[in-house]
């Protein structure tokens, strides 16, 4: 039981950083990413074919990733989502789906359908073993990682002047524009902040996980779950998402067995969105 | 507004009800009588572009009409198809039936998921059905009495003749659309057009929100589950992942999307390009839904209300006519008052 609190609670730090980008987005531009999982999953192929062709080397590899997905959000946010971002949110949604379903079949033309894996420099190495708990070590910088970096992204919106702009530009877009402030390159340099963050959670999914074309659907879904939890738009809210979705997993796969946990997750989620359809920890919204 | 553009508009309405009529019976005539001229690969692709059509037509009177984006609608292909391989495979009950209980069983679990799902707003209802799906799925994999993974093959489709699964996927066809006109052109679908407008003004003008969109929800359901058991008819096997699939919404959205939303001819359109493309990439199916993606999101971009859109613009023409259309002489009467 303590190793399942103690293993959920290492998953939801991995989770809340699978999960922060598409609260981010979410928050800042209003738009729901659906491809956010996909997009993801990019990332973990793009290191793996540079650590395969290019370096050896899988942090090498990572910084190249950040800047490429960071481009790649760049380009999204600016030709498709920010097109037809007038039209409603809705739009703007089906757009991300059309990709979505356009990268899982382009990855799986390129890479075939079968399973990948990142080397990992933790792998097999435990953490903490004792006859009470043990945490492997891929787990254990997982969390740390997640942490740092969301940690890292609140302080970057809260306290930098480009987080101050892009948060005035969610905020209220027409005074943000009156004084002076592009929105839309705002919503720009966001996406492409949050695809960077994105990479390093695709490098921690691919070492964690074997993955395939078609796994984003499924980290997609965590990060919806996250969200839910912690409020859409809130950095820490996603922290606390994460650690609650990942502890509620592991125990009721210690109850119910393993083959019971994704229904778990789902029906958590399903409770939680018909009860507090606004997100548990979310302030309620001004009217 | 000017008299030039009345000059315009006017002979546009009268040249369409002829269009419209003469299109309407060669249409029927065609696919009534196709059978007896196509061959077995005609028959086949119309039986697909009919059914198809049906679920496109469902997701579309949802998100185009009643503004329920949803990305779930695939729980009822599923729970369709599983309706029609236990009664044949497991009750041993004509397979008829089973389109019968697919139409029950989808209603009854679309107004028991109502409760949870429409306190959802917006984006959260799209999670939400999405996440009804996937737990459907997963439960499925779990359930013993439904064979846990591994499914049914569904050995009665394999005693039919492609002519009478064709004629199926026709009714199939023909209760969507008819449901779909019937409910835009009554007052119901009218309040329906407004509700998706604008809620607040439409609701204090009468329209009962929730009544009306639980009403849209649960005819779509069934008639999702009903074209889901004749696609399963089609298929003649069925396993959880697939049959509770993403996929199936993939193909209603894109179909929608690329037809156009928010009209009834957009559906067919789409789904007879959706077909046909995906039979000529037969062999790299990864191509075509990767070619369908891009095409749906440049439409979206281009030409948000599809290619039925782009036809109504330029020529004012629509099939079904479930538009009010404005009566120009009212236009006339207030701008000779404001003229004075």
């Amino acid at each position: 039981m303590l190793q399942a609190v103690i293993t959920g609670l290492l998953l939801g730090g991995l989770y809340a950083l699978i999960g922060v980008g598409l609260s981010l987005i979410f928050g800042i531009v209003k738009v729901t990413n659906i491809a956010h999982g996909d997009l993801m999953i990019v990332a973990t192929f793009f290191i793996m074919v540079i650590i395969q062709h290019i370096v050896g080397n899988i942090y090498l590899a990572l910084a190249i990733t950040i800047v490429i997905m960071a481009i790649l959000g760049f380009l999204i946010q600016k030709f498709l989502i920010n097109t037809v971002i007038d039209q409603g949110a809705e739009t703007a949604m089906l757009v991300m789906f059309g990709l979505s379903i356009a990268i899982k079949n382009a990855l799986t033309l390129i890479f075939g359908a079968g399973n990948n894996a990142l080397p990992s420099p933790v792998k097999g190495i435990n953490f903490i073993k004792s006859e009470l708990v043990s945490i492997s070590g891929q787990y254990a910088v997982n969390f740390i990682v997640a942490v740092v970096l969301i940690v890292g992204l609140a302080l970057l919106m809260d306290k930098t002047p480009l987080g101050r702009s892009i948060r005035a530009a969610s905020s209220d877009t027409m005074a943000a524009e009156l004084m002076g402030i592009n929105t839309k390159s705002m919503y720009v340099w966001a996406m492409a902040i949050t695809m960077g963050a994105t990479a390093v959670a695709g490098m921690l999914v691919g070492q964690t996980y074997s993955f395939f074309p078609y796994t984003g659907t499924q980290f997609l879904i965590i990060a919806f779950g996250v969200v839910v939890i912690g409020g859409m738009g809130s950095i820490f809210g996603t922290l606390i998402g994460g650690a609650i979705l990942g502890m509620a997993q592991m125990i009721a796969a210690y109850f119910l067995g393993t083959a019971y946990q994704t229904l778990a997750g789902y029906v958590i989620l399903l409770i939680l969105l018909t009860v507090r359809p606004q997100g548990l920890l979310s302030k309620k919204m001004r009217k | 507004m000017s008299n030039k553009t009345m000059q315009k508009m006017q002979p546009k309405k009268e040249a369409m009800p002829k269009v419209r009529w003469i299109s309407l019976v060669v249409a029927v005539v065609v696919l009534v009588s196709l059978p007896f001229w196509g061959g077995d690969y005609i028959v086949n692709i119309f039986t697909l572009i009919l059914m198809y059509m049906a679920i496109g037509e469902m997701w579309n009177l949802l998100a185009g009409y009643a503004g329920l984006v949803s990305l779930g609608a695939q729980a009822f292909i599923g729970l369709g198809g599983y309706s029609l391989a236990m009664i044949s495979q497991v009750f041993k009950l004509p397979f008829l039936l089973g389109f019968l209980l697919a139409a029950v069983v989808s209603v009854v679990f679309a107004l028991i998921i109502s409760f949870p799902i429409f306190n959802m707003k917006d984006v959260y209802f799209t999670i939400g059905t999405w996440l009804v799906a996937e737990a459907l799925c997963v439960f499925f994999q779990t359930w013993g009495f439904v064979n846990y993974n591994v499914g049914y093959n569904i050995t009665v489709a394999r005693r039919l003749s492609s002519t009478s699964v064709y004629f199926i996927a026709f009714g199939v066809g023909l209760i969507a659309l008819l449901a779909v006109v019937f409910i835009l052109r009554s007052k119901f679908g009218l309040g329906l057009m407004a509700m998706r407008d604008n809620e607040a003004a439409s609701e204090i003008r009468g329209v009962k929100l929730y009544k009306s969109k639980l009403i849209c929800f649960l005819i779509s359901s069934a008639i999702t589950g009903v074209a889901g058991a004749a696609l399963y008819l089609n298929l003649a096997y069925i396993k959880p992942t697939v049959g509770f699939g993403i996929d199936w919404t993939v193909s209603m959205v894109f179909i929608t999307v690329i037809g156009g939303m928010g009209t009834i001819e957009g559906p067919i359109i789409g789904s007879i390009i959706f077909v046909i493309l995906r039979q000529l990439l037969y062999n790299f199916s990864g191509f075509s839904m990767l070619i369908l993606g891009v095409i749906a999101v440049v439409m979206i971009l281009v030409a948000p209300k599809g290619i039925m859109g782009l036809i109504n613009n330029k020529t004012g023409f629509d099939l079904f006519g479930v538009k009010r259309k404005v009566k120009i002489s009212d236009f006339a009467g207030i701008d000779a008052a404001s003229a004075e």
